[in-house]
């Protein structure tokens, strides 16, 4: 399937960018999510899952969600996935919020995105 | 399948000359269990640690926790697929050394959790404050990628268990418990009146520091297949999941499935219980789309009246277990769904990130946002310097006198979507 993928990590658009259409919206986790919610309003579908990590949305400040290229009617199902994640989201950052990392474990958070958005792209690209 | 299991009570460990089980009593040759498990040419050094029960002792950052098991008789060998060859485990005879488990700490993210406090209230949230605990402390060498550095600490974990566990196999166990379950039409000749229940076991497959292995395969490749219960009590499933302390699943709790013991108490009285249905959490929604398609249909071709859907992790997973529990429902059978929740710091928000009328049948294992101030202890095993940095920990987490203010999410095991903790909650 040709997909989108919208993140804030840059390791993706390093790793991914010859492959995929990738949209890299250097902004907040949050703000990846509610782009994402955009997007599926136009009749995207979402194909991972946003909370995708058992890492907090309070801890990682990076976040990749892969959504279809192509724009169909919308579907309900990536509407109610992506709402709940942004309820939940804005729940755990609204107890508090990400501390400023250091280079270290911020590149850490970014191998973890990258690894979690590879385990959906392997998946996605058998017999595509 | 018929699995004897031998266990064998151990109340306390000691380091000896000599590793051997006498009087109860675990003596452990730490020359020879460091050298059994070393040589991986990614590790710098490894050293060992004992913690026992009531000791003023906080280890942390945790890894895995495991069990030492042995098998005696019948096909295989503990951790099929991983240390021994890929043979179908779960029958004859497996010795346990009970009260111990091998711990493994080590740093290898930045971020980093796993707290087990050996004393105070900390102690009271996990289930490995109640073991004697041989625990591993893990350098890795310079620059080791976060990959191999978890795969080399997982492999230690399991060694130094079955290392342990090989001590058990000539002893005379203290209690020897028989689990059997019966090929499906037997079972059902036998128990023609008891309603069939199934257990679908969810298993965090979602990448680094998130996965689960099944007999060495790579439980995120799997489509939900069938086990034996008995076949992940020989060590059929381990963990490769470092992330979300208190509601992963280590090894020890793969082992020791609370939900598996408390239907097998059943079996054959109140329930048939006809086996284990395992599926993974992945990222990919087509991949979860499939999984719980596949879990209902071969809910529905065993012809379950009942199912028990465990979790495990956080987010991700919730939609997993929704999917799971009202495609089992919609195939008309009762579904109990087994999680535990994120409701925020009073315990007022929203649980779980999905939900659906279906889910009507709940088991909470508490609540991870909870917050529990861990006074300071006289021995850190491990480090404490990332508490800061730990899920659940904050700017100020670990405060100048050695206490440590967090949600209840850093403590390893505290919110076990297994059940296998103290936690839960009662009502309607």
């Amino acid at each position: 399937m040709k997909a989108i993928i919208l993140t804030n990590n840059p390791m993706i658009l390093n790793k991914y960018s010859d492959f995929y259409l990738v949209e890299y919206i250097e902004e907040s986790l949050m703000t990846v999510l509610t782009k994402a919610r955009d997007k599926i309003h136009e009749g995207h579908l979402l194909l991972s899952h946003p909370l995708s990590g058992s890492v907090k949305p309070n801890e990682t400040i990076y976040k990749s969600v892969i959504i279809s290229q192509e724009k169909g009617t919308l579907d309900m199902n990536s509407l109610m996935i992506i709402e709940s994640s942004i309820e939940t989201a804005r729940k755990f950052i609204g107890m508090k919020e990400a501390p400023l990392w250091n280079k270290k474990i911020l590149e850490d958070f970014q191998e973890i995105d990258y690894t979690l958005i590879a385990s959906a792209i392997e998946s996605m690209k058998q017999f595509k | 399948m018929r699995l004897e299991l031998g266990n064998i009570y151990i109340n306390d460990v000691k380091l000896a000359d000599t590793t051997k089980v006498e009087n109860g009593v675990l003596y452990v040759n730490k020359e020879e269990l460091l050298q059994e498990i070393g040589g991986d040419e990614h590790i710098k050094s490894i050293d060992l640690e004992l913690a026992h029960p009531g000791e003023e002792v906080r280890i942390t950052p945790v890894k895995d926790v495991i069990e030492p098991r042995v098998k005696v008789e019948g096909p295989g060998g503990i951790f099929p697929g991983v240390l021994s060859k890929v043979d179908t485990v779960g029958s004859g005879r497996t010795h346990a050394l009970k009260n111990v488990a091998v711990v493994t700490a080590g740093k290898i993210v930045g971020f980093q959790e796993g707290i087990i406090d050996m004393t105070g209230p900390g102690a009271d949230y996990t289930p490995f404050s109640k073991t004697h605990n041989v625990v591993l402390l893990i350098e890795p060498v310079d620059g080791l990628k976060q990959h191999e550095h978890e795969a080399a600490l997982r492999m230690i974990g399991f060694k130094a268990a079955a290392y342990l566990g090989k001590v058990a196999k000539d002893l005379t166990p203290d209690e020897v418990k028989v689990y059997e379950t019966e090929p499906l039409f037997e079972s059902v000749k036998k128990y023609p009146n008891l309603p069939k229940v199934g257990y679908v076991y969810m298993l965090q497959t979602q990448g680094l520091l998130h996965d689960t292995y099944v007999y060495g395969v790579d439980a995120k490749k799997i489509v939900p297949t069938i086990l034996y219960p008995t076949e992940i009590m020989d060590g059929a499933i381990v963990s490769g999941n470092c992330v979300s302390a208190c509601d992963k699943n280590p090894t020890y709790v793969h082992l020791n499935n609370g939900i598996i013991e408390d239907l097998y108490e059943k079996h054959g009285k109140e329930i048939n219980f006809v086996g284990v249905i395992i599926t993974n959490e992945n990222v990919y929604l087509a991949d979860k789309e499939r999984s719980s398609n596949w879990t209902a249909k071969l809910c529905k071709y065993l012809s379950l009246d009942g199912v028990i859907v465990s979790q495990e992790g956080f987010g991700n997973p919730d939609t997993d277990l929704i999917m799971n529990c009202k495609k089992i429902e919609n195939e008309g059978i009762k579904t109990v769904i087994v999680t535990d929740e994120y409701a925020g710091r009073d315990g007022a928000s929203q649980s779980l990130a999905d939900a659906d009328p279906k889910a009507d049948a709940v088991v909470t294992n508490g609540n991870a946002n909870e917050t529990i101030v861990l006074p300071p202890m006289k021995r850190i095993i491990g480090t404490t310097e990332h508490v800061d940095v730990i899920a659940g920990g904050f700017a100020g987490s670990l405060r100048p006198d050695g206490s440590i203010e967090v949600e209840i999410q850093a403590i390893t095991g505290a919110t076990n979507e297994t059940g296998y903790v103290t936690l839960s909650t009662k009502g309607f």
